[in-house]
């Protein structure tokens, strides 16, 4: 089998390259090329040029049409969704979203997708020879494997690029962390966060937010939302805390190891989705854990 | 000077509303009401800003059903002037949404075709791509700003590490994040006149339904332990033990 591996993400990249490099000839299409190289791809290409979708879905038909690839696998990023639609018109072929599972019997793939927001997961058997992954489709391991990198020059774009604006908090990278220490509406003020700090440093855990905190209050800088439509994270633990557990939460936290999950509310619906729960004052519950992890 | 936008509209099923059967775990869809997609309404404001800005004329489409006018219908309260409810396909694949939009939007002289860049039922985000690909017009994608001169079209694009100002020659077309704007809620009167205005029926052409074959559709499983504590004081040693073991 040969795929094509795209994306501007460099974890997703690795994750894709790490479950297929052993049934598959990978041929990895990336602008960090010395960083992918690692993880054991048949042939590395490095981008040049302007990384937006236009040329790259371009560059990418252009291999594909050079023939013999099985499928085109894609990294779930603003990017890589618009070079994906693009492909799927360009090379009318069908394409097949946000999977996180996917393998092939016979020339069809069977691919596992959420929909409905999340609250159904979609198995399916199609032809589609585009894939869009989602974050989590395999653990990402560096391999003994060497190729070379290629260097692909991308063609001008009739979009041009005007200026380029750091995301403010930019450095934080959730979908790598090992613990994280999520609040929800339940945190009640921004200035409660200053209340949970303490804490998340006590676990080494990054904080990270529901929807509501991150992009509607903006408490939390969005780049620490976990939700279907933020970060899928996958930490050893995940501690939420006043987050009530919506599904679209759910769905970028439910690759994690361990949930622990604190509330008020005995019914809401995240103690279904953890591993221990205490229901209570989530501010008095974290103060009481955090001074019996001190002794 | 004036532009002519076509804005893109979806209805979907409320999911908050929506249960899943709890002996086969299947979504159960049938009487859950539909509403317009979240991002749709955005883009309709950013249409309809547009419009009042610079003036020009706001055509809606939308791929859907018999049951879509009310959809339209709140678009056109928003402030659009003329639609489109294209039916035929009542399944959910974005290469057969995107040729049937493409086909009509053809048909109708325009600047700009705005649209959400992700749907929230089953947020694919492969849309704005292929009707960019198929129209032979360029993307500017994810916007939360979008800024007109003359000819030129640039957007604030939002990626996940920075946000990228882009610019193209019209015709382009752009789908919009959330955070473009707080859509509008139109005043009772534009809602009771958009009731009576007409909306154009046309049957989808171009329909090429790929074959799919769903193996299953259910709630996803959950195998977390759940033990909850509902009085913390017996919590806090035990979950204290699973933190430490988990930090190690």
């Amino acid at each position: 089998m040969k795929i094509i591996a795209f994306s501007d993400n460099k974890a997703i990249l690795s994750q894709i390259i790490s479950r297929f490099r052993d049934e598959a000839e990978v041929h990895a299409i990336t602008p960090d090329p010395d960083f992918i190289l690692k993880y054991g791809a048949s042939k590395t290409f490095g981008l040049k040029g302007d990384v937006l979708s236009g040329p790259v879905s371009k560059a990418i038909e252009k291999m594909y049409q050079s023939g013999g690839y099985d499928l085109i696998a894609i990294g779930s990023t603003v990017t890589g969704r618009e070079v994906a639609g693009l492909l799927s018109a360009m090379l009318s072929t069908q394409a097949v979203s946000e999977v996180n599972s996917l393998s092939f019997n016979g020339g069809k793939a069977t691919t596992s997708r959420f929909f409905y927001g999340g609250k159904s997961l979609l198995t399916e058997e199609s032809v589609a020879k585009i894939a869009v992954v989602a974050p989590g489709l395999a653990e990402a391991t560096e391999s003994s494997k060497k190729s070379d990198i290629t260097e692909l020059q991308l063609e001008p774009s009739s979009v041009k690029i005007v200026s380029r604006t750091d995301k403010k908090g930019g450095s934080v990278d959730i979908e790598k962390a090992q613990v994280i220490v999520s609040v929800g509406r339940g945190l009640g003020k921004k200035e409660n966060l200053e209340k949970v700090e303490p804490f998340a440093k006590a676990v080494h855990g990054e904080i990270a937010g529901s929807r509501p905190v991150c992009l509607d209050y903006g408490w939390l800088s969005e780049d620490r939302q976990v939700g279907l439509s933020g970060k899928k994270v996958q930490p050893k633990l995940y501690i939420a805390l006043g987050i009530s557990g919506q599904i679209q939460h759910i769905a970028g936290m439910r690759n994690s190891k361990v949930v622990i999950a604190v509330n008020k509310d005995k019914s809401a619906p995240i103690f279904e989705e953890a591993d221990y729960g205490i229901v209570g004052d989530l501010f008095d519950v974290i103060g009481k854990i955090k001074d019996k992890l001190a002794q | 000077m004036a532009y002519n936008v076509i804005v893109l509209i979806k209805q979907i099923p409320d999911i908050d509303q929506m249960k899943t059967n709890p002996g086969t775990g299947e979504p159960l869809i049938q009487n859950v009401p539909l509403r317009m997609e979240n991002l749709s309404k955005n883009a309709v404001e950013a249409a309809v800003r547009i419009k009042e800005k610079n003036g020009g004329k706001v055509t809606v489409l939308c791929f859907g059903t018999e049951k879509s006018t009310s959809v339209m219908k709140e678009a056109y309260a928003m402030g659009a002037d003329e639609g489109y409810l294209i039916t035929g396909y009542a399944g959910n694949y974005p290469s057969v949404t995107a040729n049937a939009l493409a086909s009509k939007i053809k048909e109708i002289p325009h600047d700009l075709v705005i649209l959400g860049n992700q749907s929230a039922d089953s947020y694919t985000g492969l849309l704005p791509g292929s009707l960019s690909a198929i129209l032979g017009e360029p993307l500017l994608g994810n916007a939360i700003d979008i800024k007109l001169q003359e000819k030129q079209v640039s957007v604030v694009s939002a990626l996940e590490d920075n946000n990228l100002e882009i610019a193209t020659e019209m015709p382009a077309v752009v789908s919009v994040a959330q955070e473009i704007n707080q859509p509008r809620l139109p005043p009772v009167l534009q809602i009771m006149a958009a009731g009576r205005k007409p909306i154009n029926q046309v049957a989808a052409s171009n329909l090429q339904v790929p074959e799919v074959k769903t193996i299953s559709n259910r709630a996803p499983k959950s195998d977390r332990k759940r033990i909850v504590y509902e009085d913390p004081a017996k919590g806090i040693e035990e979950v204290s033990n699973v933190i430490r073991e988990a930090i190690r």
